[in-house]
Order: structure tokens, then sequence, then C-alpha cells
């Protein structure tokens, strides 16, 4: 029969007190823990998908947003750059291994899809870190797109958006789901094949549609001259911005390879994507393209960084103080429920002092319960906080492709649970001071 | 085994108790009788280092309680006394066999591996064999009481202190108890200091000490 036993017993004897007060610890706990698993899986994913590309390069506006749009596909795009001006990227040897251009605007069941050319599908890099070497385009089933109109589906897209090979689809102009009706009048004549399906990447790339630069190019040509109107009533993304409107239509008839175009002199892209000889050009290229022309340039982990920085931190920051200050109510009530707790037993204390049981081992009994409660909200915090973050994280791997890892502990979060720990115990003492000073013979004979 | 010598101790503004001489033979059985108020409890608390004197000295099994440290003081209780309350003063939360385990938990008398043996043995001994797992609430007051003088005995200790042990029960259980106590105590060769206010129930026992004038007013 241990000091823990004893200790033990007597949190038990209270049983509803002890499981709302470990509640209280737990649900702050939780906060804390979801707070910071989120924040640590979100931006190691970020962190990891961001290094896919060296560089991005499209017009000029927020650097995040183009970075944000055109490797996560997660937000508007910036606007257009010339096709001529990917060109002028690509040809860039000294500096480019490889260029993707991806043109953006439309969209099937909330999942865009991106004109780029065939060697994207082909593009692999190597993690920085764990050196894996990165496929996220590898096919599961089906081939590549060869022609326009033929579309290539990422996992996530073909699972939620049931999508099958050989099945046909109609995208959507913009990213809002037309009624059939409009969809008809919009781009129902040009209506994509299912031709191929990625393998899961556990990545943003999972959720697009591929297809190759003018069967968006021949998608809008067709909206231009047909359905524009309906269209411009009914979607709500910044038109201008997010495709191609100005260029030349013509070249949609005609039959095109998959990696060059035959593309009119103002024909547009949304982005480029860029791979570097070396990743030490990420830092050089700056100077370099303003030499070529006035170009929105970023090297995405680096604006990722910015972001979470400037705008995930504050975010971070106030939710933390949040757990943190209901982490202080709960040490709060650790401190209520063990101090009415001393005062409802000052005669077991007598008691056990009578019994030949030392001040110290009094003191320390109290502050074991305090320990135990504490401890026991850790951990059931820990279980909230992760199952929480595994419930987000369903909803961010559909809806953005970043697949996290729950029910993992970082160094950040044992710094966290420390702390609890520590408000727990200092949150003990107060009883445990009483406790201490019992007075044998006065609780003894206050019956 | 118990020794006072001049013992005074101030109780309030203006009272004082005070204790002469006091003497107790090993092995003696002694009730300490007065009406509620005459010190009897005082004097049971100062032998068991529960209160400290003012002045005076107090000899208990060769221990002079006035030179212990509280840690001391601690270890005394635990190692040579075993007290048997009023109101039986069991833990809630614990069994049986676990509130008399809890005496020796607190003193090196007892192994740690002879501790359920010893604490089932004495239950037995108590005719509580059948109920060494019921908790305290669970139990009637004659079961309650006879698991304390259980726990009181339970660490081989020399002195037994009981106070009014038999002022919660019913006649019956009342006779049984006390028959129980002086039975136990007798078989154990321990020492036993019973206070009551019951001339009856002090007579029982083979020495009475009048406990009358052990608290007096004092000048001011």
């Amino acid at each position: 029969m241990s000091i823990w036993h004893i200790a033990w017993s007597y949190l038990w004897n209270r049983k509803l007190t002890t499981v709302l007060t470990i509640l209280s610890v737990g649900l702050a706990v939780g906060l804390i823990s979801a707070v910071l698993t989120l924040r640590a899986e979100t931006q190691k994913r970020f962190e990891e998908e961001g290094q896919a590309f060296d560089y991005v390069i499209g017009a000029n506006g927020s650097r995040l947003q183009l970075v944000l749009s055109s490797v996560y596909f997660m937000d508007s795009p910036v606007g257009n750059i010339k096709y001529s001006d990917y060109l002028k990227f690509k040809n860039d040897t000294e500096y480019v291994a490889a260029a993707f251009p991806i043109s953006m605007g439309d969209s099937y069941q909330g999942f865009r899809i991106i004109g780029t050319t065939r060697s994207l599908m082909n593009h692999t890099w190597k993690h920085p870190v764990t050196e894996e070497e990165k496929s996220p385009y590898a096919l599961s089933e089906g081939q590549y797109f060869e022609k326009p109109m033929e579309a290539v589906v990422g996992y996530s897209a073909a699972i939620h958006g049931n999508l099958k090979v050989g099945q046909t689809f109609v995208g959507n102009h913009g990213m809002i789901e037309l009624p059939d009706s409009l969809k008809l009048e919009d781009h129902a004549n040009m209506p994509y094949t299912v031709v191929g399906i990625l393998a899961p990447s556990n990545s943003p790339f999972d959720n697009a549609i591929y297809v190759t630069l003018d069967s968006v190019w021949n998608a809008h040509a067709d909206h231009d001259d047909e359905a524009d109107t309906h269209v411009e009533e009914a979607d709500t993304h910044d038109h201008d911005a997010d495709h191609t409107h100005d260029h030349n239509h013509d070249h949609g008839e005609e039959e095109s390879l998959t990696d060059e175009f035959h593309a009119a002199p103002d024909a547009e892209v949304t982005a480029v994507l860029i791979q570097f000889h070396s990743p030490a050009y990420r830092l050089q290229y700056r100077e370099h393209l303003d030499e070529l022309g006035s170009y929105n340039g970023a090297v995405p982990i680096d604006e990722i960084a910015i972001f979470f920085e400037k705008i995930l931190k504050p975010a971070k920051a106030m939710m933390m103080a949040v757990g943190y200050l209901v982490v202080v109510i709960s040490a709060l009530s650790i401190l209520i429920g063990l101090y009415l707790s001393i005062l409802q037993r000052k005669r077991d204390l007598a008691i056990m002092r009578a019994l030949g049981a030392s001040a110290y081992e009094i003191f320390g009994a109290v502050l074991i319960e305090a320990f135990l409660v504490t401890i026991l909200g850790i951990i059931s915090g820990w279980f909230i906080g992760q199952t929480i973050t595994a419930m987000v994280g369903i909803v961010l791997a559909r809806d953005y492709g970043f697949v996290i890892t729950p029910f993992g502990i970082t160094f950040e979060e044992i710094n966290a649970f420390c702390t609890v720990g520590l408000v727990g115990l200092i949150a003990g003492i107060l009883p445990a001071w009483q406790a201490y000073n019992t007075d044998i013979a006065d609780d003894l004979a206050d019956r | 085994m118990v020794t006072l010598d001049e013992v005074r101790r101030k109780l309030g503004p203006g009272v004082e108790f005070h204790c002469k001489h006091f003497h107790v033979q090993p092995g003696a059985h002694m009730a300490l009788w007065g009406p509620s108020g005459c010190g009897k409890s005082t004097l049971l608390n100062l032998i068991s280092g529960l209160l400290r004197p003012d002045s005076g000295s107090i000899s208990v099994d060769g221990l002079d309680l006035i030179k212990l440290s509280e840690g001391e003081l601690d270890r005394f209780r635990g190692e040579h006394l075993g007290f048997v309350f009023q109101t039986f003063n069991l833990l809630a939360p614990f069994t049986a066999l676990q509130n008399v385990m809890l005496g020796m938990r607190f003193s090196d008398t007892i192994p740690d591996k002879e501790w359920k043996d010893r604490a089932t043995h004495i239950l037995e001994r108590v005719g509580l064999a059948h109920r060494i797992h019921a908790k305290p609430k669970t139990m009637s007051v004659g079961e309650q009481q006879r698991v304390a003088i259980a726990r009181a005995l339970a660490n081989k200790q020399k002195l037994i202190v009981a106070d009014e042990p038999t002022g919660s029960l019913d006649p019956k259980n009342a006779a049984a108890t006390m028959d129980l106590l002086l039975e136990m105590c007798t078989e154990e060769k321990v020492t036993l200091l019973m206070v009551t206010h019951d001339r009856p129930t002090a007579e029982r026992l083979p020495e009475v000490f009048d406990c009358l004038g052990l608290v007096s007013e004092v000048e001011r």
C-alpha cells in the first residue's frame, strides 16, 4: 500500500469530481495538443509539397497567392502571363532545368482542371531531408493524356468526383458547381474523357484534374463564344484573373502535341512552375527574373515559411493563449477541488498522522493527487487533441490533399505538457501545505 | 510503561492542565475516568504525543517525548501506539483489510510482505474474516469498531490508547467491544489506556485513574 495507492484511493472515492477535473484539464490540453499538432503537421506537409518546385512565376500580385494557387491549388490565381513568356523561361537553360506551364480556370465538382504539358506528368523531386524520390503524378491506372480533352485525374478527385477511366465529364467554369442547365450552355459541347487516374501521393496534386494546355484554351474558346453571360452571372470568382480570356482561340481547333502548342501570340497561362538545375538558384533567380521582365516570382517554401510566420503564428499564439487560459482555469479547479477535499477529510489526515504518517508523507500524498489528476488530464487531453486533429485531417485531406498524421507527439507538445504538469503540481501545493499543517489533536477532536 | 511528572499545558485563557504524577506499569489496563472537560482526553493526547506539554516530562516505553522532533513523534506513534477512537475513524476509501494495513504502512515494525497476512489474521481474530474486503460504509458500527481494534493491534504496538471506544455503540455492542478489547490486549500483552466518562465501563478495567482536578483555572 504505497502513498500513490492512498492518493489514488482518495481520488477514486470522489469519482465525479475527479473525472470532471480531469476532463477540464483534458479539454485544455486537447485544445493545445490539436493546435500544435495541426500547425506542425500542416507546416510539414506544406513545406514538403513546396519542395516539388523550386520557383513559380506568374502575373504581378501577391506572391503567397501565386504559390497557394499554383502549387497547392488553394487560392484564386493572381492573373495570367503570356504563353510566350513561358517559352522564354523554358528556354532559360542556364538556370532552368524544367518549366511547366499551368492554366487554370475550370473545375469539376470543386477540383481544379489544370491545363499543362505532358512533361509535368514525368516530374519527380527528391525530398531534401529524407532523400525520398517523390513522383506525385505516377499513374495507378490508364494512361497519360495525349490529345486535347483527355484528362488524367488525381486520386482524390477521382474518388470524390466519382471519375473512372473512359468516363466523360463536363467542366465548370470557375470553382462554383453550376446547375446542369447552365453547364450545358457552358462547356457541355467540350466534354473531357478520363484516360488515366493518378496513384495517391497524399499531396495537393491528388486534388486536381490534369489536361493538355490547349484543352483549357479550347474550352474557353467555346465559353467565350457561346455562354459568357450565363457564367458571368453565376460565377463569383475573379473572372478576369482566374483564367485565360483574351487569347486567340483559333489554335484550339488544331491538333496539338501535348508538350508543344501552336499558341497565338497573346495566348496565356496562369503560372509557370520551375525546376532549377540546382536549388541554390532559388535565391539568385529573383534578380534574373527582373531582367527578363515584369513578373511575379516566388520560392514556394519561402512563401510558406512567411505564411506560417506572419499569418498562422499569431493565430496559433491566440489559440495557445486560449488553451493556456483554460489550463489556468483547470489548475484552479484542481486547487479548489483538492482544497475542499482536504477540508472535508482533515479528520482522515489526522488519523493517518495518528497512525504514524509523517507530515511530509501527507504533503506528498496530496501533491500526488494533484499530479495524478494533471497527468490523467494530459493523457486524456492528448487523446482529445489527436482525435480533433484526425477529424480535421479528414477535411484537410479531402479538400486540400494534405494527409496529416495524428496520434504522434512533438517536442513542442512535450514542452506544453510539462508546463501543464507543472501548473497542476503548483495548484496542488496549497492544499498539500494545508494538509501538511494538520493539527492532529484538534482535527481528531472535531467530531 | 508511561510516566508523567509535573506536566503542564495551557488549554486556553486562564485554563491549565496540570498532572503532578502519572504512572502506568507495562501490560496494565487502566481506565482514565472523569466527566467531560476534566482533562482525560488531554492526558491521552499528551501521552500519544499529539499535544506537547508546556513543561514537565513524559516518558513512554522509555522514550522521552519532550525531546522527540515532530518526525520522531510520528514514528513513535506508528511504532509504539495503537489508537481506538469513539467514532472508529476508519478511512472511507479503504476496505477493512486496507484500513488495518494502513496501521502498518506508516511504521517499519512489520515487513511489507507480511502486511496482508498479519492484517488478515488479526481481522479473523476479531471475527471479521468474512468482511475483510468490505468498506466502512457497508459495515455496522460494531464491525467498524472491531476493525479499529484490529488496526490498533496490527502493528504489535505496546500501548493502546482508546478514547471512549464504546461511546458510539449500543449497550450490547459496547459490552462486546469491551470484551474484545480486553481480551485482545491481554492476549497480545499490550498496555491499555482507555478514556471513558462512564463509571461502570471504567470499572471493567483493573485500574481506574480519576482525572478530576487535572484541569483548573489559574490566575492570568
